[in-house]
Parts: C-alpha cells; structure tokens; sequence
C-alpha cells in the first residue's frame, strides 16, 4: 500500500514538474550530412537530430527531394532528467541515393508543435557527375612526386579557415589507406594552440575510390574554438601503424608471408592548416555582451506561481543552443531589490555534439525570496550573443513571470530584516540565515581546550594516585605479613622512638626506676627488631659481639654498653639518680638511636 | 584580589560592549562595521560560539561566502548542539559555486562522526573523567581495599566497557576536529595546481566555502584534500585554517 502511494507521488510529481517544465517547449532540430561530396554511385547518411525538453517531440517533415531516393535507417531516442529538467532527443537516419550530378540543398525539414513551425539548419550536398567524389586537390595529394599512387596518406581538413573568435571550427582528420595493415593505428593529435578543443570522436570507417585505387578513410573529428584573433596554426597529426611491406606483397601467394612475414612500421604526418581568426564587429555590439557565440535561445521558468512571502521560490533559467556552451555566461539579473532577495543555488551544463557541432544547455539556478505579499513580476531576463552565420548580435529574452505572494500568518512589513513569526523566532525552517545572537553568551580564551585544561589534568590524575598508593601500601602490607624479620626491621626504629617518648614523659626522679626501664628496653628491642631475635636473651655482652659483627663504630659500642650498664644500674638504684642525670641518659639515649639507625643490620 | 576581580568585571563589560555595538551595526546592515567590531573581541584573545556565528551571519551578508562558512565552522566546534549555527553552515555552503560531487565517506568515520557530531569535545571529556573516576573507584575497592565480591567484580567489567567508550569516542572527536587540520578556501579565484607550483597543471577550480583537509605544505603551497577525495596544491593565502 505504502509503496504504491510512494510511486503515485513521484509519479505525480514527475508529471507537474514534466508539466512545469512543458510551458516553454524549446525545439532543436539538427541535420547534417556525413559528407558533402558524394559520386553517383555512392550514398550519404541524412542525420536529422529532433531535441527538446518535452516528453513528447514532433517527428520531422522530410520534404520531397526529387534528386534523391531516401531510404530510412532507422531511429533512436535519449531521455535524461536532470537538475529538475527533462531532456529529450531522437535520431532520424536517412540514406540518401543520388539520381542525378549537381548540388543540392537538403533545407526545409521541420516539426510542427502546437501550430508553431520549427526549422532545422539548411545544408548543401554535392553529387559529381564521373562518379567519384573525388576533388582536384585530393586526387594530386594522393599521387607521391613520383606519379604513384600513394598506399597511405593523413589529410587535415577544417571547414572554415576564417571564423571569428569563440566560433567553432571543425577539424577533420581522415586517414586515407589502401594497403593492409595490422593492429590498432596510433594517432598523436595534432597540436591546437590558441584553440579551446573540444573531440567530436570517430567516424564509421568507410570506403572512397580515388586514382581508380580503393581507400579504406577513418574519420576524426575535433570542434575547436579560436581563442585569439589573428593567425594560427593547427599542427601536424601523426600516425603509426604497421602496413604490409612491399616485398610481402609481391608475395601474396605465400601462405605464410602474411602471418610472419611482419609488416613494415610507418609514421604519416598530416597537412600544417592555417586558420586566419577576425574579431567580431564593433558595430552593434551590446554593453553586456559576455562573448558568447553561437545560436542560442533562452527561456525561464519557477517551480510554483502562487508563493507565502519569505518562502524560496527556486526560478531555473536554461539557454539552449549550438555554440560553446561552457563559455555562456549567467545572465545579468534585472534589479529587484525591493520585491526579492536573490541568492546563487547552481550551475550545470550538458554538452551535446549533434550534427559535428557543440553546443547543448547550460541552466542557472536561482533562489528568489519575495519580501512582500502581493503581485509580483519577474521581469524579462536577457542575454545576448553574436551569431556568425547572420554576422549579428542578437539579443534573446525571457518571457516575464507573473508572481502571487501571499501574507503568511502574523506578517509584519518590516524593510530588510528577515521575517519574523508572531513568537518572535525565526523559523527553523525559513530559508534565510538565522538572525544573530543577542548575548555574546560563554567566553572562553581562543584556543581553549579542556584536555590541557589544569582542573582536568588534576580530576584525573587524583584518583589514579590514591588507588596507586592503596596498591601500594596493600602490597607493603602483604610483604610484612609474609616476612616477620622485615617487619620487625622496618618497624624497629619507630618502637625505639615509641618507647624514648615515653620514657621522656616519666624523666623525672620519682620515676627514674621506670625511665630506666624504658631506656634499657628501647635500646634493647631495637637491636633485637633489626636482627629479628628475641629481646629477653640479649645481654650486654651479646650486644657488644652482635654489633661488632655488624662493623658498628667501636665508639657507638661503648657508648650503648655504658649506657645499658647505667640503666641497668639506676633501676636498681634508682633513688640516686639527679635530674641532671636522668636528662643527660635520655640525651645519650637519643643520640645512640641516631648512630644505630646508620649501621647495617642486614 | 579586588583589583584582578575588576579588571575581569571591566573587560567582560568591554566585550559585551563590543559585541551590543557589532549587533546594532548589523542590525544598520553596516556589516562591514559589525565584522570590525566582532573582530576587536576577538583581537582580546576572547571566543564564544554567539560571537563566531555573528561574525559569519555578517559575512555572509557581506557577500563573503568563504569567511561565512570560516566563522559558522568556529562556532559549531564551540556549540555543536546549537540548531541556528548548523542551519545557517547548511544554508551558506548552498551557496557555494562548486558543489562537492561523488563525495564517499569511510562508513566507519561517517558512523563515528554522526555520534559526537552534536556533543562538545569539554562534554564527552568530562564523560570520561567521571567514567574513569567510578572505574578507578571499583578498582580501590577490589584491588585496594581488598573487596572481592561480585557486585564490585561486575562494576569494573561495566564501567572498563563505558571507559573504552567514551574515551574512544572523545579521542576520536579530538583526533578528527582539533588534530586533523581542517581550512575553508576563502578566495574567489582559488585554483588548485598538480604541484606546489603555479606553473603546474590545475588540477581544478574551487570556490570559496568549500572545505578542505590540509595534508602537507610546501613554501606557499598548501597539499589538500577536498571532500570528494580529489587532491591538490593551493596557495596559503587562499585558505584559512579553523
């Protein structure tokens, strides 16, 4: 269900802008010959090229041509859809038999559409009495100096050697050969300088009798467009190929001559042409003119009549035409300041190559905004070109477009300044910038960047810390519980320090006893923490040998044996120790603990 | 202290003085005037996404496509949620005389780039932050503090999964709009050469408000990369770098 109302809609919509499009019903008819000399007993190919942008293109009127049998060949037809537009063309092919020598024009072919008669380019073609096509000038660059005929030979041929600037040459190369080759002829283009080239590309090879010899012809063709004025030169073509060898040829009846006996490689140079380029006439020639040549027409067209005012009106203006169409320019704009604000949405272009000539449709696409309700008018756009066939300028114009602009709710005129809704915000969908900011908002310095950012730097940094100081404590705890005598050594000295504080707390007389205690077991319970052995074994004696071992300063081992002998003494005899006594054993006591903190127990 | 506070207080009050005067002059269609204004902010090392989305709205009407584009381009990277700022980008690049065609994008940059399209590079960064602090938090208490229970083994799993995320999405924001080197070609005549060279082949014709990744440069050449993957040397001046 959902797929058939899809299709009806495109459908639908396919039709309306076919129908949009169909208002202006532009025609093209082209007709050309492949040559414009033929023998009476050949034939030439009447191409007649019917294009346009409708759907539905007239057939062409063929007028009787009493010195011709025609015989059709057939017909094809091209359909494209682009930028919105549709583009149509159908080929007609027509042999024409001559019945009679002489030169004739091939005019009067036409379609009619909608009571209107549309004419195609009127040509010549000439039909030589003896039977071959062949002219004076080519019949002697076809014989060497020596009075043979030639087995190969490149001919540069253009049809106009005087064009005004930007009209369009045509260049044909034809590769004349009469002898067997092989493989794929290597073509170097000729050089085209002060010339825009555009390729028309490669002709059917066909057959031509000159010299009473027969030439197979491969045909190329080039459109080239005169830059500059003046004198120019088209260069020298070359090609290669591989030719069978005089020598081969004699010996035809060799069954193997032509397999291996190998050809001959051969290189043949084309004609220099020389093309003497005019200026286009002052005379008539428009202020605007933007050096477009050719024949061209023009018409314009809007997707909707009837439009709300600030809404897009998207307006298609398409020049047709043959000619160089890259070089059509856009055309100049009426003023329409006060009823439309006027943006560029897009150019495109399709070249065509009818008829050996270039030309085709370039469409400029513009957005109108009207600004005002009411009845408006888009007036003729115009567009001017110099057509060489008349040696005129010609002037070409659209034809004006009538407009209906509708108030949309809440509309208030106000100059310039885009349209505002009655909430006072503009539209998300309007098709006009959005206004400016009032507020210049959060500033920060230029170049900003919260990564670099030192409060950033900090919140990250901060807990990677802690968990890598929690692991680490995890891990020093773990290694304690797993070595005793390490933990007993790491935290010998923070219990000597311990027990010194208590001790200095009591370090009075009425607890001098007590003091002593704590002086002896500090000492004590530090050498027996960093060793890892039980304190209550240990003697001074041991102590001595202990510490000795350990390469203690014979001094500092002194010093902890007077020491201990003391307190041991003055816990004994604790009612004769003085103050003085007690402060100066808590000193010593200090003192040592820094001396044994630098001897290594390990 | 007092006096630091009132410099910050006056030249706040400068700025927003400024940026009143560049509003009214484009109100006046003076937008030549209200560029120069919203300029003088900008020349005191100050940004803001409202002060880039002006300046490129009086450009645009000023009739320069490419430093349009330029500023609205600066004010999207500053409020990549803000719907006038994408609207009028979208509108002004319409305007361009070359419209980028056969542009593929790699699927998985596109993919990518329509997830943090909207949001700050500062959002998804401190996204991450929190992300990580909750993981390094599960992480104390499982490795730290010892707690092997299941309720923490699966916050680790989540919040590692929600880590990767948002860190992958915020590397990816940094790495594609601040390291990758992005500029807007601002010239009308913009042709782009073969070589570092302007007797090399043109390679093409661009437009201002087109936008081009900067590959490399040489003297005063820029290597470029246009959208639809096509490549070639411009002149420095011809670009501007956002």
């Amino acid at each position: 269900m959902y797929k058939k109302s899809l299709l009806l809609i495109l459908f639908l919509t396919f039709c309306i802008l076919s129908k949009v499009h169909a208002d202006k019903n532009v025609f093209n008819i082209d007709v050309s010959l492949d040559r414009d000399t033929i023998g009476m007993d050949e034939q030439a190919v009447l191409q007649i090229i019917v294009s346009g942008d409708s759907q539905n293109l007239p057939t062409p009127h063929i007028p009787t041509f009493s010195m011709f049998d025609i015989e059709t060949r057939g017909r094809s037809s091209n359909f494209s859809y682009n930028n919105g537009v549709v583009e149509t063309s159908v080929t007609y092919n027509y042999l024409l038999l001559p019945k009679r020598p002489g030169t004739f024009p091939i005019d009067q072919i036409s379609a009619v559409y909608n009571n209107k008669r549309y004419k195609g380019n009127k040509l010549n073609l000439t039909v030589l009495q003896d039977g071959t096509t062949v002219s004076n000038d080519l019949t002697k660059r076809a014989v060497n100096a020596s009075g043979k005929s030639k087995d190969y030979f490149l001919e540069a041929i253009v049809d106009n050697k005087n064009p005004y600037v930007n009209e369009q040459i045509t260049l044909t190369l034809k590769f004349y050969i009469s002898v067997q080759f092989y493989g794929q002829p290597e073509l170097t283009e000729p050089t085209t300088t002060g010339f825009w080239t555009e390729l028309i590309g490669n002709k059917t090879p066909y057959s031509q009798r000159i010299n009473n010899r027969q030439y197979k012809i491969i045909e190329r063709k080039y459109a080239l467009f005169p830059t500059q004025i003046g004198e120019l030169e088209i260069g020298r073509a070359m090609i290669r190929t591989t030719v069978q060898s005089k020598r081969q040829s004699r010996r035809r009846t060799s069954l193997f001559g032509g397999l291996f006996g190998g050809g001959e490689e051969v290189s043949i140079r084309s004609n220099l042409v020389k093309i003497k380029v005019k200026p286009l006439p002052q005379n008539g020639k428009p202020d605007d003119f933007s050096g477009t040549i050719g024949r061209f027409t023009i018409s314009s067209s809007v997707n909707k009549k009837t439009i709300e005012a600030n809404q897009p009106l998207s307006v298609t203006i398409k020049i047709s035409g043959k000619g160089n169409i890259k070089s059509v320019a856009e055309p100049k704009m009426p003023k329409l300041d006060e009823q439309f604000r006027i943006y560029k949405a897009s150019t495109s272009e399709n070249i065509s190559k009818a008829g050996n000539k270039i030309g085709g449709t370039k469409i400029f696409e513009e957005v109108f905004i009207p600004k005002r309700p009411g009845d408006i008018e888009i007036p003729a756009i115009t567009y001017n070109y110099f057509d060489p066939a008349s040696k005129r300028y010609k002037h070409i114009a659209t034809k004006p477009i009538k407009l209906k602009v509708t108030k949309p709710e809440g509309y208030v005129a106000s100059g310039d300044v885009p349209y505002t809704a009655p909430n006072l915000t503009i539209s998300s969908n309007a098709r006009d910038i959005q206004y400016i900011k009032e507020n210049i908002g959060k500033t920060q310095p230029i170049g900003h960047l919260v990564l670099h950012d030192p409060l950033y730097i900090f919140v990250n940094t901060v807990p990677l810390l802690i968990f890598a100081g929690m692991i680490a404590v995890r891990v020093r705890k773990e290694k304690f519980a797993g070595d005793v005598g390490l933990a007993r050594s790491k935290a010998a000295l923070r219990e000597a320090k311990r027990r010194l504080t208590k001790a200095k707390s009591i370090a009075h007389t009425n607890s001098a006893a007590e003091f002593y205690v704590e002086i002896y077991a500090a000492v004590t319970s530090f050498i027996a923490d960093k060793m890892n052995i039980s304190p209550h074994g240990l003697t001074i004696d041991s102590i001595k040998t202990l510490l000795t071992e350990k390469n203690a300063e014979p001094e500092l081992i002194s010093q902890i044996e007077e020491l201990l002998k003391h307190s041991d003494f003055a816990r004994y005899a604790s009612s004769s120790m003085t103050q003085e006594n007690i402060n100066a054993d808590l000193d010593k006591a200090q003192n040592i603990m820094v001396d044994m903190s630098g001897v290594s127990f390990e | 202290m007092f006096t630091y506070i009132l410099i910050f207080v006056s030249t706040v009050s400068a700025q927003t003085s400024l940026f009143k005067e560049g509003n009214k002059q484009y109100e006046q269609k003076e937008y030549a005037k209200a560029i120069e204004s919203y300029k003088q902010i900008l020349n005191n090392n100050i940004e803001s996404a409202a002060l880039y989305f002006n300046l490129g709205n009086a450009y645009f009407k000023n009739g320069d496509l490419g430093h349009a584009v330029l500023y609205y381009m600066k004010a999207k990277r500053l409020a990549p949620d803000d719907s006038a700022i994408r609207h009028n980008l979208e509108f002004a690049q319409r305007f361009s005389s070359v419209q980028m065609e056969g542009v593929e994008l790699n699927p998985v940059t596109s993919f990518l780039a329509s997830l943090v399209d909207s949001y700050k590079l500062s959002f998804l960064a401190w996204t991450t932050s929190f992300v990580f602090i909750f993981f390094m938090f599960t992480l104390i208490l499982r490795f730290g503090m010892g707690y092997n229970i299941s309720i923490v083994r699966v916050g680790i799993v989540v919040t590692l999964l929600f880590l990767l995320v948002t860190s992958g999405l915020t590397t990816f924001k940094y790495r594609y709009e601040y390291l990758t080197k992005r500029a807007v070609i601002i010239a009308e005549d913009s042709t782009v050469y073969t070589g570092a060279s302007e007797q090399s082949d043109v390679e093409l014709e661009a437009a201002p408000g087109l936008i081009v990744e900067i590959l490399s440069e040489s003297s005063d050449f820029y290597n470029v990369l246009f959208e639809n993957k096509r490549r070639g040397w411009i002149k420095k001046g011809l670009i501007a770098e956002f």
